[in-house]
């Protein structure tokens, strides 16, 4: 600043800074208002909490009780479903989002968007009841698939458990699947394959050394993010479970409510700090690989 | 090219839709026709369904959760438009710091998010429910930005900003008659966005004891299970339908996006 100032030969200091404000920053100030009060401030807010005791002196207690039963098997329990139901959900959605892309008329690939879009994002509350209602114990879906000889309900099998929000939760999941993929599908290009045949590769030797190196990166980035929306998922659980399943948002949001109450009144902050880090190792990395294939994405 | 190649049958895309055609379509079917059951007679009907319209409630919270997606896709576009347009045209260094800060959101999970704000913001904001909307801003953030910044990006911005003023416009004239329709397909984009997420959003809601739309269907479904799929069935399936109809309907515009 103070370089640029000189280099401009402006007439004072103050007068220059305020020039350079009015010139620089101002417009945004309204949004960076916005974004600093309602979310930043809240944010940092709860990371200092976090590390205060009941007497509001330093301390590490919450955390190292955040890492001890029963929190330890609700973020293992988190990590897990995110991690399973993006396994699940990455390869068919991808192999979806690839038929879809490359063989689909433009009307199509506009509907399949917008169906994915509704799918992937009104979740919550609705779709916990939309499966009650179709694979609960009355449900049609439990008896077709029960006179097909696959009874649900005959083990411990229940949509509040692991299994059965599993099952719930790819039902966003593989939507999201197919949005977050898709543009990387859209920008293989067609010369790459054919200029990989005119140089006498087959369909199996474009995939090994162009295609799948190509895409791969995107395929990470996009399981990265479904697992953060699987790790995170709050709505969902809280309306199938009934406390059976111990999950670190469930645990959070039980905290919160009051419900549940801990010696420590700052835990909850301090295992919504965990539940942070841990979402940031999936979604900054997504965003890292996202900036760096937009590069070679772009026409 | 691609005209050929849309009249040719497709196994592959033909295999996929119909795999997950049943994927989306089997359970939600089937759950219409849990929710149109009626118990006492053992036959079908639309109990439940008139049961939910003609709860006062409904209409109620149908209400305010429209009212408060409204206001908060109004704070998005008059927030937004206007900042992102000086951005790209000033190459402002704070480009960058706002790009990141506006994708900061994805990385925070809601539930921390809600304790966050639960914990940090004064009585006065904790007492509104004007609160909401610029939580929903927050939540809707990344993606309205990335929609207006891509349709900004495709237009040639500087060129018509400079033709509009110096035809006499003034900054909000130039804003409002010539940048949002000429951007009309991500700003519609953005509007439907903002007010699909505010119309859901569920977390934040519940966590901060406001009471709308979505959390009154738990509520509901505390005594009357079967009117609470009824209503979620609704909240799922009409803008479903809504949104692929209209999908379906409106010609595709031609001059946006791509080259």
């Amino acid at each position: 600043m103070t370089s640029q100032v000189i280099e401009e030969g402006a007439p004072s200091r103050g007068r220059a800074f305020l020039a350079s404000f009015i010139k620089n920053i101002l417009p945004a100030v309204p949004l960076l208002l916005i974004i600093g009060f309602f979310f930043l401030f809240p944010i940092t807010r709860m990371i200092y909490v976090s590390f205060l005791s009941n007497d509001n002196a330093f301390t590490l207690e919450n955390f190292k009780t955040a890492i001890q039963e029963p929190y330890r098997t609700g973020f293992i329990n988190s990590i897990k479903i995110g991690l399973f139901s993006a396994a699940i959900a990455a390869f068919p959605g991808a192999l979806a989002a690839y038929f879809i892309e490359t063989r689909g008329s433009s009307k199509l690939r506009r509907t399949i968007a917008v169906m994915s879009g509704v799918l992937a994002n009104t979740g919550g509350v609705p779709l916990a009841f939309m499966f009650y209602a179709a694979l609960g114990i009355q449900g049609y879906l439990t008896k077709v698939l029960k006179h097909l000889g696959w009874d649900l309900y005959s083990g411990t099998f229940s949509l509040g458990s692991f299994i059965g929000l599993l099952i719930v939760y790819l039902y966003f999941q593989l939507p999201l699947m197919v949005i977050v993929f898709s543009p990387a599908i859209v920008s293989l290009r067609r010369e790459w394959s054919e200029a990989a045949r005119n140089l006498g590769a087959s369909q199996f030797n474009y995939w090994i050394r162009i295609g799948i190196p190509l895409l791969f990166p995107s395929f990470i980035a996009s399981f990265l993010l479904l697992f953060a929306s699987g790790f995170s998922a709050y709505a969902t659980a809280n309306a199938l479970t009934v406390g059976n399943l111990p999950l670190t948002p469930l645990q959070i949001g039980g905290l919160l409510d009051g419900n549940v109450s801990a010696a420590q009144l700052n835990l909850g902050k301090a295992l919504g700090v965990v539940m942070i880090v841990i979402s940031a190792c999936a979604v900054i990395p997504y965003l890292a690989i996202q900036r760096r294939s937009a590069k070679w994405q772009k026409r | 090219m691609a005209k050929a190649l849309r009249v040719k049958f497709q196994p592959p895309l033909a295999l996929t839709l119909l795999i997950l055609g049943f994927f989306v379509f089997l359970p939600m079917l089937s759950a219409f026709e849990y929710s149109i059951r009626t118990p006492l007679t053992g036959g079908y009907g639309w109990t439940h369904y008139i049961w939910a319209v003609t709860e006062d409630d409904f209409f109620h919270y149908i209400l305010r959760s429209m009212w408060l997606a409204g206001v908060t896709v109004l704070i998005t576009l008059f927030v937004l438009v206007p900042t992102l347009t000086w951005l790209h045209l000033s190459n402002s260094k704070v480009r960058g710091l706002i790009d990141g800060i506006s994708l900061l959101p994805l990385v925070i999970p809601v539930v921390a998010f809600a304790v966050g704000a639960q914990i940090a913001f004064p009585e006065f904001v904790q007492n509104t429910v004007l609160e909401l909307p610029f939580l929903y801003f927050v939540l809707a953030l990344p993606y309205a930005y990335r929609s207006l910044d891509i349709g900004l990006n495709s237009i040639p911005l500087k060129t018509i900003t400079e033709a509009a003023r110096s035809a006499g416009a003034n900054w909000m004239r130039t804003i409002t008659t010539v940048i949002v329709p000429v951007i009309r397909g991500s700003v519609m984009a953005t509007i439907a966005l903002t007010f699909a997420l505010s119309l859901g959003e569920y977390t934040l809601t519940v966590l901060l004891h406001w009471d709308t739309f979505p959390t009154w269907v738990t509520y509901v479904a505390q005594d009357n299970i079967l009117g609470a799929i009824a209503i979620s069935m609704m909240s799922l399936i009409i803008p479903f339908l809504i949104l692929t109809v209209i999908t379906l309907f409106v010609p595709e515009r031609s001059t946006q996006g791509r080259k």
